[in-house]
């Protein structure tokens, strides 16, 4: 136990040196806040970005997370550099940001092989997500019988914040009964084992699994990348004006460069 | 160490300008690394209250109740106002209390009967060409990293489980909670095949230690081999019993990611008047919570919480050391330490 605690103490202050680089008089720092979703994709861009030979000596990062509406926030009132937001532009917004739109993500709801459901509707799955419906036998097109298993990710889970957002909305709540997996591959295992369970999950956890078509689209990076499929959403990195200076290149980089394509294909759907 | 030359006839002012090793200097380094370990053992434990405090100031005592839904509070604090004025850190820990101490006391209460017996045959009763293949087995098997066991767990005995829960069962209680292959069951089966390895390694060795005298002496009295390993052997190694169970029981308490993969995964408290349902009633301990958890841990009051849970397993260990410590002196008497 002491060594688990010790290893975390190691871990929180790595995360420490990461966002709080020592700030040298040179160096320009780009500060990010907002979306939890998009707060991994952005640390790990942000730390390759730096591997580009030349950037390490001419900026620095500081990442903090909060949510997409503060991060709106935060751009509009000079806090940030960037606010990243998980969510679209809505007229309430502050007037004079700039979006740009860097990635896209898409949840597919996703349950056993043999429990092969055609298709679903939002309102099913809020009802069965909310634990409203706990029987397969109310859910139409399913083929499984007896009681339905939730299996959800942690609340800290960037995949189960855009479930909750894409899918439930800001009323319901995913029933507090789920079981919850502290990642997606313990999530799709537990779903693989299980022909009651139901659960989400990002394109590359869904082998072996069955995808259900939402509104009659299925899930795939196609259908994402082309906005058919009605279960994803847009990444923006939120600027005050257009983007300037460090942070214009440091967004043209994510659009343009081979390597951040990548890192965005692992979890999420990239633009081209 | 530098005594050896001067015993070896050279002058004793001659070592010591031999030198860098002088028992003088090896003995100030060895000094000033056990204090060093020392240091960080108190900074450590001085980092984690602190940055556990504003959970339990917030709380008080109700921390340690029960109460509300733990998820759904894991849930509020994960997505608290940034303002640090506003940080919501309301929480009620007991279904995680009692999950790690369901789990703990299961684990360690079948290990330690097995662990004996085991260790009693594999001493005494075991032919010989038997206890060379056991022991090196069971040594090994102490070295087996937990993950392991976790992954045969889901991969295994999880699905099987499943299987043997009624459709029945699983109905009668769905608007509760959710019956599956991940329960206490399992928890406990695997944690106990995870931490009997260890108190078998640690008892056979101490009843190799009992002096052979002891033990002849009774046989020759005419008493039966059973009789004498139960009444003189098992006897005298009490204390190193105690130790191998102070061993197991924090490897239990402190066991994180096997948990967090075969226990369900959820904070509930399983209640023993549910009968047979009890024991496929998912739970989820204090370790397995902050592993669970350790994503969130930038948002400041969730980090907060997990230090707090971290800080009770702190306390949890060294009240167990301490527990053991006591248990064992009035054994001493005729005790053999490992």
């Amino acid at each position: 136990m002491k060594r688990l605690n010790l290893r975390a103490i190691a871990g929180v202050a790595c995360v420490a040196c990461l966002a709080a680089p020592a700030a040298a008089s040179a160096k320009t720092t780009v500060t990010m806040s907002g979306s939890t979703s998009i707060q991994p994709l952005a640390a790990q861009l942000a730390s390759s970005y730096l591997k580009v030979p030349g950037i390490r000596s001419k900026v620095s990062f500081r990442l903090a997370a909060g949510g997409s509406d503060i991060g709106i926030n935060d751009v509009a009132r000079g806090r940030v550099t960037i606010g990243n937001s998980s969510r679209d532009p809505v007229p309430g917004d502050p007037d004079g940001l700039v979006f740009n739109k860097i990635a896209r993500d898409a949840i597919c709801l996703v349950t056993h092989r043999s429990n092969a459901i055609a298709n679903i509707s939002q309102e099913t799955i809020q009802a069965i997500f909310s634990g409203r419906v706990r029987s397969w036998s109310q859910v139409p097109g399913a083929s499984a019988s007896g009681p339905i298993d939730l299996v959800v990710r942690t609340a800290a889970s960037g995949t189960q914040d855009a479930f909750q957002n894409i899918f439930m909305g800001q009323e319901l709540r995913v029933s507090p009964s789920a079981s919850v997996r502290s990642s997606n591959g313990l999530q799709a295992q537990a779903i693989r084992s299980n022909p009651n369970a139901i659960g989400y999950a990002s394109f590359n956890f869904t082998e072996g699994l069955h995808s259900i078509p939402y509104r009659g689209v299925r899930c795939s990076l196609p259908n994402a990348k082309s906005g058919q499929y009605l279960g994803s959403r847009n990444f923006w990195m939120v600027t005050r004006g257009p983007a300037r200076g460090a942070a214009k290149a440091f967004i043209r980089w994510i659009r343009r460069s081979r390597t951040a394509n990548q890192i965005i294909s692992t979890n999420w759907v990239p633009l081209r | 160490m530098a005594g050896l030359p001067a015993a070896a006839g050279t002058p004793r002012a001659g070592a010591a300008k031999l030198g860098t090793w002088s028992d003088h200097r090896v003995e100030r380094v060895l000094g000033a690394v056990a204090c060093i370990v020392l240091l960080l053992v108190a900074g450590m434990v001085v980092f984690v209250f602190v940055r556990a405090w504003p959970s339990f100031a917030d709380n008080g005592l109700a921390w340690f109740g029960s109460g509300g839904n733990v998820d759904q509070q894991l849930i509020d604090i994960f997505n608290s106002p940034a303002d640090p004025d506003s940080y919501v850190l309301t929480l009620r820990a007991w279904p995680l209390l009692y999950g790690t101490f369901l789990t703990t006391a299961g684990a360690v209460f079948f290990g330690l009967t097995f662990a004996l017996f085991s260790a009693i045959f594999i001493v005494e009763f075991a032919p010989e060409r038997l206890r060379k293949v056991l022991e090196p087995v069971v040594r090994l098997l102490a070295a087996v990293p937990s993950v392991v066991y976790g992954l045969i767990g889901i991969l295994v005995i999880v699905p099987w489980v499943n299987g043997l829960i009624s459709q029945e069962r699983k109905e009668s209680v769905a608007y509760v909670v959710q019956l599956t292959g991940t329960n206490i069951s399992v928890a406990v089966l695997i944690l106990t095949i995870m931490i009997t390895p260890i108190m078998i390694a640690i008892i056979v060795d101490a009843l190799r230690a009992v002096p052979r005298s002891w033990t002849e002496g009774a046989a020759a009295l005419g008493v039966n081999r059973w009789r004498v390993m139960w009444t003189i052997s098992v006897r005298t190694a009490r204390p190193a019993i105690v130790a191998a169970l102070v061993l197991a029981t924090a490897r239990a308490l402190g066991e994180a990611i096997m948990l967090s993969m075969v226990s369900g995964s959820a904070g509930f408290a399983p209640n023993p008047i549910d009968g047979i349902t009890f024991f496929f009633e998912p739970t989820r301990p204090l370790a397995a919570t902050i592993v669970d958890n350790a994503e969130g841990l930038s948002v400041v009051p969730l980090g907060q919480t997990l230090y707090a849970f971290a800080a009770v397993l702190l306390v949890s260990s060294m009240f167990l050391s301490l527990g053991g410590f006591l248990a064992k002196q009035p054994m001493r008497k005729y005790g053999i330490r490992p």
